[in-house]
């Protein structure tokens, strides 16, 4: 099943790759993905899909909120994002 | 980040070379050791070390200087700094970074890397080492600016110490080390505070006071988070049992009688057992890592769980939690107040714990490494400082030797890194001198960074080396012998060097021993040696390490020894 996170990051050297490594680092697929910059704060919306049923979305945004560069994390259910 | 802020001290208003402002941020810092190696990209930071307050600790081998930096912080608990140039020794770097990450380890590493304008064209020695280690750091940093040295060397160490510590890597191209500027000043955010969840408090005391079977679970974030004093407290007015991770161990006083031992894979049958059969596992600054788990279905099956961590992303990651507790481990465990029912289950445990004792009437002549290694803690006593390799040795330590801090057993448990033990021995002496550091070592891992033995030499660092060699890689024949069919695979080091003749030609005192009667006079030669020693120790090549869970079982389905 496909969940959506919305990531809220300081776009410093890096950060972009550090976010999204850790998402498939963790278990997770990639399944779609849009950013938007503003002056010292940018937004990433992801779409991933779990690789094995254990892994729990609550758990790699805990992951991802605990990175330095990233301000917030919220999980989006499909039906409630827009698209990405 | 709060938005409340704390200014740095004064910085230079003159202007100042790179490499210039990189040492003064260090000692600005309050460091007094730095482990590395030189090159070419990283030679202005070299140039400015030279009439600098710090010591540079010149090892042989990149690998050893972020080995012993890793090993220094964490003794100290403040962070580990270690210094290589660009391409082949920024990668170097990688398995001690790696190894600091995986055990959650305050270190800052700093790396060379080529000239800005030559970055990006696959320059001599230019390699991405920012990209390389993005997965094994708690952050990195490419500077681009010499103004912004300071606050990226305030940053870095903030960063590596504070919460659930880590590594930052900080990458310096050459020209901006070389170029001077004025540091613009900066203001660091102030940490934030979180505060105590009082209904989560309340409800893990609920859970407590109604459990009949409790144990208490430990790792090595208690040692972290140095809330020995908080834990201990908790454990002796609750009354409930503790079993201890790898790196648990000693955080709560291995001869404390409410400790059952090490769970897990080669942990104590007292403590599976206890585990098995609890109603509330109460885990504190551990993970279920699958090392201790075991098969993680059948781990604790009928418990209910409290989860205290400071990282609240383990919360949940591999085990539901009933009640979770993120934040300061020591106001957390002040607040668990409640005491279980639980007095029938206390007995039950201790006898476990004298049923599954461990022996060491091993029969023969020849020298058991448990009762070898049993001895030699115990003639240390409270101020010995282990350091692990890893392998049969490393479990043997665990197993068998005494701790009273867990600053006191230095062992590489998340990565598994063969060669740590010697390096790790040279940060800790730097760490703590009044210690008495005693390196463990194995013959395949003591041979991954022999060369180290000519910085022990070079700074006449008083380590004791205990090198076990059964002439094999011991933990994999291990293997290979219960679950691989007794197909024995490249396990074989039968032509290893004479390991006494190596350690005399580095210019350190060194001796073999082969049978029992010579245990105890080694013992006594190591610990009386003012300087560094090395006792090499011949054993049986097919002892194997006891108990031992199986791969992907239950942890109370445990292999025992024939004897």
């Amino acid at each position: 099943m496909s969940e959506r996170l919305v990531v809220s990051f300081t776009p410093t050297e890096g950060a972009v790759i550090r976010v999204l490594g850790l998402v498939e680092r963790r278990g997770y697929s990639l399944r779609g993905l849009a950013m938007e910059e503003r002056a010292d704060c940018a937004s990433m919306t992801i779409d991933l899909e779990a690789r094995d049923a254990s892994r729990r979305v609550e758990v790699v945004a805990r992951q991802l909120d605990r990175l330095v560069d990233v301000n917030s994390v919220s999980i989006v259910t499909a039906r409630q994002g827009s698209p990405a | 980040m709060s938005s409340a802020a704390q200014r740095v001290p004064a910085l230079e208003t003159e202007a100042v070379s790179g490499a210039r402002l990189v040492v003064q941020a260090l000692e600005r810092e309050g460091v007094t050791h730095v482990f590395g190696y030189p090159g070419g990209a990283i030679m202005p930071v070299y140039d400015a070390l030279t009439g600098s307050s710090l010591q540079h600790i010149l090892v042989r081998h990149e690998q050893a200087a972020a080995l012993a930096a890793d090993a220094y912080g964490r003794v100290t608990g403040r962070p580990g700094v270690c210094i290589a140039t660009s391409g082949p020794g920024a990668t170097n770097l990688v398995t001690g970074i790696a190894n600091a990450f995986l055990d959650s380890v305050p270190m800052v590493a700093i790396t060379g890397q080529v000239a800005s304008p030559l970055m990006g064209t696959d320059a001599f020695q230019e390699v991405d080492i920012f990209g390389i280690t993005l997965p094994i750091v708690k952050h990195s940093f490419l500077i681009r600016r010499t103004a912004d040295i300071p606050r990226v060397f305030a940053e870095a160490f903030r960063i590596a110490s504070s919460g659930r510590p880590g590594p930052v890597l900080i990458d310096l191209p050459k020209d901006v080390g070389v170029m001077a500027a004025v540091p613009e000043p900066f203001e660091l955010p102030e940490e934030p505070q979180q505060e105590l969840d009082e209904a989560a408090t309340t409800a893990a005391n609920a859970l407590i006071a109604d459990a009949n079977s409790p144990v208490l679970y430990f790792g090595g974030g208690v040692a972290i988070a140095r809330a020995e004093r908080a834990l201990r407290e908790f454990a002796e007015r609750s009354g409930i049992p503790a079993v201890g991770t790898l790196k648990g161990l000693g955080a709560i006083p291995t001869d404390h009688p409410g400790f059952l031992g090490m769970l897990g894979m080669h942990g104590s049958r007292a403590a599976n057992i206890a585990i098995d059969n609890c109603d509330l596992l109460i885990c504190v600054g551990a993970r279920f890592d699958d090392r201790a788990t075991g098969k993680l279905d059948s781990f604790a099956p009928n418990a209910r769980v409290i989860h205290i961590d400071r990282d609240p992303a383990e919360i949940g990651k591999l085990r539901a939690a009933d009640v979770a507790l993120t934040g300061d481990l020591s106001a957390i465990l002040d607040q668990l107040t409640a005491r279980p029912k639980a007095d029938g289950w206390v007995s039950q445990c201790q006898a476990q714990k004298k049923l599954w004792a461990a022996r060491y009437d091993a029969p023969g002549a020849g020298i058991y490494a448990p009762a070898l290694l049993k001895e030699l803690s115990e003639a240390a006593g409270d101020k010995a400082i282990f350091t692990c390799d890893v392998g049969q040795h490393q479990m043997w330590v665990a197993q068998h030797c005494r701790f009273s801090r867990p600053q006191a057993h230095l062992t590489s448990g998340g990565l598994g890194t063969m060669g740590y033990g010697v390096p790790a021995g040279v940060g800790a002496v730097l760490a703590e001198p009044d210690a008495t550091v005693i390196t463990v070592s194995g013959d395949g891992s003591f041979m991954m960074n022999v060369q180290e033995l000519a910085t022990i030499r070079r700074y006449r660092l008083p380590l004791k080396i205990v090198l076990i060699d059964n002439s094999q890689l011991g933990m994999v024949r291990q293997w290979q012998e219960l679950f691989f069919e007794e197909n024995f695979s490249e396990i074989d080091l039968s032509d290893n060097p004479d390991f006494a003749e190596v350690t005399h030609a580095f210019g350190i005192e060194a001796f073999t021993i082969d049978h029992r009667s010579q245990v105890s006079g080694a013992i006594e030669r190591l610990l009386n040696t003012d300087g560094p020693i090395l006792c090499h120790v011949r054993i049986d090549p097919r002892e194997n390490v006891w108990p031992l869970v199986p791969p992907n079982s239950s942890n109370v389905q445990m292999m025992e020894k024939g004897w």
